[in-house]
């Protein structure tokens, strides 16, 4: 029994230390113990949300980290870092570093390089660290927004420009629908003059639908809203779809800015109707256009962020 | 007036029962120190009984221990996983899952159960001790029984307490591991990274530290209690609650100490 | 001090519970005299068989007749070696059997050690030890 017992402790304390031992030379393995390392220097402006530990990523993998951050004798920033052996080969003369401070997740330093059949970047080099900073960008992106939506109301108000120029079309469109109306006789013939009645037709559904346009974005620009502070709400994905949908919104400001022109030119065109039909047709066609082209935004915005039904986000 | 200066003296009482408290268990761990540092104590007989309480401390309860530490760590890398995924934080999960099973969960765990277990027999047999007289019949023999009883215990505590840690540590790597990437090597490098970001060797000597400080908690308080026993055989259960409510606190104590050093 | 002088064996100073006999025994050779854990083991056994009760060396406390845990204690007290052994109250630990009989079969075994027997009773056991 009491051989047996000593068995039994021996194996444990083997199975214990070999154990132990293992796993300390697999830490020491894992944080490069073993094999050499290559220094940098990183020039930056501030050392704000840098802190040793941070690591220096490539294409998302992790190839070394930033061993310490403090102020040399002129006051300014001293970055050390350090780069594994195998990480070292994706550091060439012309590789970016860029300090990647997410609105969500630890920073770290993103390092790119464009071109790897550059030389190799020299131990001890010095290189310059760029900052980016979404929630900087974040302000001047809901204030235009903002603008557009604006811009929206005003185009779709009740007494806005919008219907008072369809409320025109609609006096011409009646005098000029007449049995001998007025458009009939300066387009000559009753098949010239059906498609310019039915582009005035879609122009009363282009307004409904301006008017639709104008609900959801505003929809969304709530949710946005509540979405961009909620805390830990972002992750990588949704910041670049961020950066689309922000894309598309100059987009849109452009399309209905283009839209205004157009409405516009519409109310010339009630008010000079002798100008000629060709006008008009250019204007449906470019009605036409915007819709779709608003349409096709809110579509996309729609796949990307799932606003419908369950679009809240589920916080752990 | 009555009223005030009544809860002065009960004041003053309780700190006074807290300050002899203190002091013992004080007096009892410089014992333990000095006895450490004395050569005749390192001989064949103190080993072998070292080697029976780690028997008796940690071999007797390596199945349950795996089992439980197998339960425990399951449930919380799948949570932590779904979590972790339903917010989009997938990255952040192994660090996460290492973070709170390796250095905070499994050796707070493996000292509570050792505490449970082991703790408490220590604290009713040293009581016992105490009531039946056998200690003065040990100290009218002059054999010191800190060497024989007191000492293998402690030493088999900690021994205990890293050496479930480390086996269990392991184990929930392994589960981890598996859990995230499956059966195959290819999250291995990611792995080995996220490990060796959360692993320095300030934060692995820490972890060892805690574990010695968590071993010698549930050891010695239990012996101080013990030892402190009126020799009444009814005082015995009183002195393993007390005992046992030190050892508690003790291991919360050290367990916010620790995670104040590391985080603050 | 006196307390070192005399070996008591005493209801008052029990065996250590989850010892055996011999371990009790062997504990005062093995951690004050720094024999090795054979070496002690192998004198505890030695004593046990002069006192005519090898066969309780594995026993432990619970499990002894009170004759038994008797010489158990008295082992323990004859392998300290101090000048005076002191039984006290015998009558306590040897309520089983007329002890003053088997005191004087058991110090007979020991007529060549020089520690001094002494036996302190109370005054009304006297006709006992006739």
């Amino acid at each position: 029994m009491f051989k047996n017992l000593h068995l039994k402790v021996g194996l444990f304390v083997i199975a214990v230390s070999v154990l132990a031992l293992a796993f300390l030379a697999y830490v020491l393995h894992a944080r490069g113990f073993f094999e050499q390392r290559m220094h940098l220097q990183l020039a930056a402006a501030s050392a704000e949300g840098i802190s040793p530990g941070m690591p220096l990523t490539f294409s998302g993998m992790s190839i070394g980290q930033v061993t310490s951050v403090t102020l040399n004798d002129a006051g300014g920033i001293v970055i050390k870092a350090e780069v594994s052996q195998s990480g070292a080969r994706w550091l060439r003369v012309d590789s970016g570093f860029t300090l990647d401070k997410p609105l969500v997740g630890g920073a770290k330093i993103k390092v790119s390089t464009p071109d790897l059949s550059s030389p190799q970047l020299p131990d001890n080099a010095t290189v310059l660290l760029l900052v980016t900073d979404p929630t900087q960008e974040i302000p001047a992106l809901i204030e235009r927004v903002k603008n557009i939506l604006a811009n929206v109301e005003h185009i779709t108000r009740q007494d806005g420009e919008l219907n008072s120029t369809l409320a025109n079309a609609k006096t011409i469109s009646t005098r000029m629908s007449g049995k001998y109306g007025v458009l009939e006789g300066v387009l000559g013939s009753e098949e010239n003059a059906r498609p310019v009645v039915n582009s005035l037709k879609n122009l009363e559904g282009l307004t409904a639908k301006l008017n639709e346009v104008s609900v959801r974005v505003d929809a969304m620009l709530v949710k946005t809203d509540r979405w961009l502070f909620a805390e830990d709400g972002m992750s990588e994905q949704s910041k670049q779809a961020l950066a689309q949908v922000r894309a598309m919104l100059v987009d849109a400001q452009g399309s209905l800015k283009r839209v205004d022109e157009l409405l516009k030119n519409a109310v010339d065109v009630s008010a000079n109707v002798k100008d000629g039909t060709q006008d008009l047709a250019r204007l449906r066609a470019d009605i036409d256009d915007s819709v779709r082209k608003a349409n096709d935004l809110l579509n996309d915005i729609n796949r990307m962020w799932p606003f419908g039904g369950d679009a809240d986000m589920k916080l752990p | 007036m009555e009223f005030l200066l009544n809860f002065v003296e009960r004041t003053g009482a309780k700190a006074m029962g807290w300050w002899s408290t203190s002091y013992g268990v004080l007096a009892f761990l410089s014992e333990v120190l000095s006895t450490l540092a004395r050569p005749a104590t390192w001989n064949r007989a103190t080993l072998d009984t070292i080697i029976k309480q780690i028997y008796f401390t940690a071999v007797q309860i390596l199945h349950v221990y795996l089992i439980y530490v197998l339960a425990i760590s399951w449930v919380i890398i799948t949570i932590t996983l779904s979590t972790a995924r339903d917010v989009g934080l997938f990255d952040a999960a192994t660090e996460m899952i290492i973070r709170v099973l390796l250095l905070e969960l499994l050796p707070f765990l493996t000292a509570l159960l050792i505490a449970l277990r082991s703790g408490s027999a220590i604290n009713t047999e040293v009581a016992l001790m105490k009531v039946n007289n056998e200690l003065d019949a040990l100290s009218h023999c002059r054999v010191e029984p800190m060497q024989f009883e007191f000492l293998p215990r402690i030493i088999g505590g900690i021994a205990s307490v890293i050496g479930l840690t480390v086996l269990g540590s392991v184990l929930t790597l392994i589960l981890a591991y598996l859990s995230i990437y499956g059966l195959s090597t290819s999250g291995f490098a990611a792995f080995s990274n996220t490990i060796s970001s959360v692993f320095s060797v300030g934060v692995l000597a820490g972890v060892a530290v805690k574990c010695v400080f968590f071993g010698l908690a549930l050891t010695t308080l239990p012996m101080a209690a013990g030892l402190e026993t009126p020799k009444k055989l009814f005082m015995v259960p009183v002195s393993v609650l007390r005992g046992m409510m030190r050892v508690f606190l003790a291991l919360v104590l050290i367990e916010v100490v620790s995670l104040a050093l590391e985080y603050i | 001090m006196p307390g070192d002088q005399a070996a008591l064996v005493s209801p008052d100073l029990p065996l250590r519970a989850n010892l055996s006999a011999r371990e009790n025994i062997a504990l005062i050779p093995l951690y004050q005299r720094h024999y090795s854990a054979g070496e002690a083991a192998r004198q505890a056994q030695a004593l046990l068989e002069q006192l005519g009760f090898a066969t309780i060396a594995d026993k432990r406390d619970p499990d002894m007749s009170p004759s038994e845990r008797f010489v158990a204690k008295l082992g323990r007290a004859l392998i300290l070696r101090r000048p005076r052994l002191v039984i006290e109250r015998p009558g306590a630990m040897l309520y089983d059997i007329h002890y003053p009989a088997f005191l004087r079969e058991i110090a007979a075994r020991f007529e060549d050690t020089p520690a001094n027997w002494e036996v302190f009773d109370f005054d009304w056991n006297r006709p006992l030890y006739d």
